[in-house]
């Protein structure tokens, strides 16, 4: 209560008018020096980054133009989505017209794909394990999380909470800049490790080739490391060894349980070459 | 030539990458853990990768055929560096697109790219419109025989 007095007071230091641009930091560093405030993002507000950030990621590069191929991967997307802890999130899919071979997560449900990766594939189960790890970054809400505490170390909470409130505030643009910054720095090695394992089980789930994720993984592993294609998925995630030697130790059994199940090749290339 | 005769081959291969056996590993007959061992295969040991079956890859190890574990191979070679042009026309044999232009574009996903990208919201309608519902996604896995299963989450 204190420190709600505490920023109105700072806030009202500024003219009436200017109260939308006010100067941010001038505001910050009044409520900052209160102490750090514990800050929720609730999930309206997750969403609401959530389709900020992907604006920016789509701005790097637009979708491949192919609304079949989009369609497709919405679809298989969206029934690997349907079996995790977070089935009524806005799930969204795409396929980004680039050749760098990546995959972003999103918060709030928003899950994208490269050209560049999408044409290593050989089949669904390998997009599928591809999209449940990306799937299971927003279910355990890695990317928030990160960007949560970017925000906290930099804006109070109450600053905060006023950013959410106007989507063209100041505060808003350097929260996107935090998400932003999170795809070229990369998450914790540990969150990657855990997103390769619930992937795992996710396209197990969904009825799929358990073997999806570790393929792909197989055929990263077997590019050339210098390619330039790969420099900035590297640079943010584990080596493809690495993970694979890790799932090897922890998801054998999950593994070998569902490798018989389908991995739909026959799709995967038609809904990939119909270009 | 020999490189020459590499690529007049490609197109008939499915899928073939040299591969090395990262741990001692038998080649079986068939792709089970109970099926004939064709051979026992020694740490370090050359293969070539052909296809997939579920946990386990068919490979030829010199003269002999059968399949490892899929987790026991590790693909690439020292030599593997600067195959990156093979391997471009391997993804156009194998998609049937034009494959890749691996260049540093003056678009793309670069971290610097994404760092200086702005906003599309043109882009994010498309999206949008081309989202499925749970429903459409459920028939469209039930086309291709998926069937949903209760799976627990590792610890």
């Amino acid at each position: 209560m204190i420190r709600w007095l505490l920023l109105v007071a700072a806030l009202a230091a500024f003219p009436a008018q200017a109260q939308f641009k006010f100067d941010l930091n001038r505001a910050i560093d009044a409520v900052k020096s209160l102490g750090r405030a514990s800050m929720e993002i609730d999930e309206k507000q997750e969403i609401e980054i959530g389709r900020d950030l992907a604006a920016r990621l789509l701005g790097a590069a637009p979708l491949v133009n192919n609304a079949g191929l989009q369609r497709y991967v919405n679809n298989v997307g969206r029934w690997l989505a349907s079996q995790t802890g977070r089935p009524e999130l806005p799930w969204r899919f795409g396929v980004l017209d680039a050749p760098q071979v990546n995959a972003f997560a999103v918060p709030g449900g928003t899950i994208f794909v490269t050209r560049g990766l999408l044409q290593r594939m050989r089949s669904e189960a390998e997009l599928a394990g591809v999209l449940a790890h990306e799937i299971a970054h927003v279910v355990k809400k890695h990317h928030l999380k990160a960007i949560q505490k970017s925000a906290q170390a930099e804006l109070a909470g109450e600053a905060l909470s006023l950013a959410m409130k106007d989507s063209s505030s100041e505060a808003r643009g350097k929260l996107v800049r935090f998400g932003t910054e999170m795809y070229s720095r990369g998450l914790d090695k540990s969150d990657e490790m855990e997103a390769d394992r619930l992937g795992v089980v996710i396209a197990a789930r969904g009825g799929y080739d358990a073997y999806g994720l570790p393929a792909v993984l197989q055929t990263l592993q077997a590019m050339n490391p210098e390619d330039s294609a790969l420099a900035l998925m590297f640079k943010t995630h584990p080596a493809p060894a690495e993970r694979l030697q890790a799932l090897s130790e922890k998801m054998q059994p999950t593994l070998d349980a569902y490798a018989g199940q389908p991995s739909v090749m026959e799709r995967f290339r038609q809904a990939v070459q119909t270009k | 030539m020999k490189a020459i005769l590499i690529l007049l081959f490609l197109p008939l291969l499915a899928w073939a990458e040299p591969a090395t056996v990262i741990r001692a590993t038998e080649l079986k007959k068939e792709p089970a853990t109970d099926a004939v061992t064709v051979a026992e295969l020694r740490e370090n040991t050359h293969v070539d990768a052909l296809e997939r079956r579920g946990g386990w890859t068919r490979v030829t190890a010199g003269a002999a055929e059968g399949w490892v574990k899929m987790l026991a191979l590790r693909y690439g070679t020292p030599g593997t560096q600067g195959e990156t042009g093979l391997s471009q026309i391997f993804n156009v044999a194998r998609t049937g697109s034009s494959g890749t232009q691996v260049t540093t574009g003056v678009r793309g996903l670069e971290a610097e790219q994404i760092a200086n990208a702005q906003p599309n919201a043109a882009e994010l309608g498309k999206m949008q419109a081309y989202a499925a519902t749970p429903d459409a996604a459920a028939s469209f896995a039930a086309q291709a025989k998926l069937e949903a299963r209760s799976v627990e989450e590792p610890q």
